[in-house]
């Protein structure tokens, strides 16, 4: 074989690898659009979409099954999201899925979640409309936070006046802990109860043991063991 | 300085103008031109697939300490994938190929119209301007496409090799998260930026190296400014795809 013949086929091959490794490149990416697989269409209708972009994926149980093929303004309330999926996963997509607009991590880009619905639902068809949820985004959970720390400084202004009442002896339970006098005086109180109790333990032994009330406390005494047996 | 500059400018446009008048209109060499596609091709991708590999796994574990700050490892491929195919590989290569390919395309004219080879072509009635130039110009158009396709794959395994030095991702998940964030708006602005690199690069070597001065020192000239000159095209061309691509964005 001459030598530029030879040289012809390297090249040849060269070229012929070049444009292999192209096609299969161009095949992969298409591959991960779906472009080389059947698919179907369903379109979800959002209020605010957060930053959806046309070819952010779409997740079905966590799983990529599509891309956002389109993103499209339809009132001053409402953008519609068109979405392309493989027709494989259309069995497992019912008519009451909902698509739900989130987040891949904290830095991520945006994916739309579509979360199963109920079994015994047809499965969604092609062009469809699915149920959409509303994302929580970022700006309402920093409203709501917004709220909650208002709420816990008013709740710790209210703890520091109601302490410093207390430190100061106002109200009963200031008294109850900072004054001294109130202090004793139920000390005094609790201690005149105690004799008053004893005082009148003391007269009712007497009374029992009293001729006069003997009999009214027999009877009484009778009546309360006779009532178990009515209960046989 | 100014006036030279334009007459420079002319000269040059019209010696494009030439190479298209004569590459369109038959015979066609293509035995030649099989020939420079051998060597210009062929011949470069050993130091295109070294270059290439290097860049690949230099440009990950440089990449690596930056992302794993924000705890964002796992975004490696993706990243050095998409800097590879859309600006670093096309531009590596085409310097490499302009360092390589222009300076001998540069000094190979320059010696032979010294020697006064061109001049003997014309006299035995071979048109020497469609022999010489057109095919150089055509295969280096056409090559450097080639080798960058080659460049990017031999880069995106430099780049595998890269993150396994530290971490432990298999070979199936590297290309899934590679090609997950590739786009078409990637591979095909930088696909048809080669072309015009290429093009750039086969010129402009031709044309230094066809008027060069006369003299044995006129061969070292010519082979530096078509080193020079073509690198600097390929920036200057660079930039403008990127204007075009980010306005098509």
């Amino acid at each position: 074989m001459k030598q530029g013949s030879a040289n012809k086929i390297k090249l040849g091959i060269f070229v012929s690898l070049g444009l292999l490794l192209f096609t299969a490149g161009i095949y992969l990416i298409g591959e991960r659009r779906q472009l080389f697989s059947s698919t179907f269409r369903v379109k979800g209708i959002y209020k605010d979409v957060g930053g959806l972009q046309v070819g952010n994926n779409v997740r079905f149980s966590g799983i990529n099954i599509g891309t956002v093929e389109n993103i499209e303004i339809i009132s001053d309330t409402s953008v519609r999201v068109d979405m392309v999926l493989e027709e494989d996963t259309r069995k497992f997509i019912k008519s009451d899925s909902k698509a739900i607009i989130g987040s891949d991590g904290l830095m991520g880009n945006k994916v739309v979640n579509i979360v199963p619905g109920t079994s015994a639902k047809p499965p969604i068809n092609d062009n469809d409309l699915i149920q959409t949820a509303v994302p929580v985004s970022m700006d309402e959970i920093l409203y709501q936070l917004k709220i909650t720390t208002e709420n816990s400084s008013a709740i710790t202004g209210n703890l520091f006046a109601i302490t410093q009442a207390i430190r100061s002896g106002k109200g009963t339970m200031g008294k109850l802990f900072m004054d001294t006098v109130f202090a004793e005086n139920l000390d005094q109180a609790i201690l005149n109860i105690r004799l008053g109790t004893k005082g009148f333990e003391q007269n009712m032994d007497a009374a029992k043991k009293s001729f006069l009330l003997r009999g009214a406390l027999k009877k009484r005494k009778d009546k309360s063991e006779d009532k178990p047996k009515e209960g046989k | 300085m100014l006036i030279a500059f334009f007459e420079e400018l002319g000269l040059a446009t019209s010696f494009m103008l030439r190479f298209f008048k004569q590459a369109l209109r038959p015979p066609f060499e293509f035995n030649e031109l099989a020939r420079q596609a051998y060597l210009t091709g062929y011949k470069s991708l050993p130091l295109v697939a070294v270059t290439g590999f290097i860049m690949g796994l230099v440009l990950t574990i440089q990449s690596r300490p930056t992302l794993a700050a924000f705890g964002a490892e796992s975004w490696l491929p993706a990243m050095v994938a998409v800097s590879i195919v859309r600006e670093i590989g096309p531009v590596i290569t085409a310097l490499i190929f302009a360092g390589k390919v222009g300076s001998g395309i540069g000094a190979e004219l320059a010696s032979m119209r010294v020697t006064e080879q061109i001049d003997a072509m014309e006299v035995s009635g071979i048109n020497p301007f469609k022999y010489i130039i057109v095919t150089r110009v055509v295969s280096a158009t056409v090559m450097l496409p080639v080798l960058v396709i080659f460049s990017d794959a031999i880069s995106l395994y430099g780049a595998y090799i890269g993150v396994n030095l530290k971490g432990d991702v298999s070979f199936q998940l590297f290309f899934l998260q590679v090609f997950e964030k590739l786009k078409f708006i990637d591979i095909y602005p930088a696909f048809i930026k080669t072309i015009f690199f290429g093009f750039a690069i086969g010129l402009i070597s031709c044309y230094k190296g066809l008027h060069a001065a006369r003299g044995t020192e006129g061969v070292g000239q010519a082979a530096n400014a078509a080193v020079v000159t073509a690198s600097l095209a390929v920036f200057i061309l660079d930039m403008i795809a990127v204007q075009m691509t980010s306005f098509f964005m």
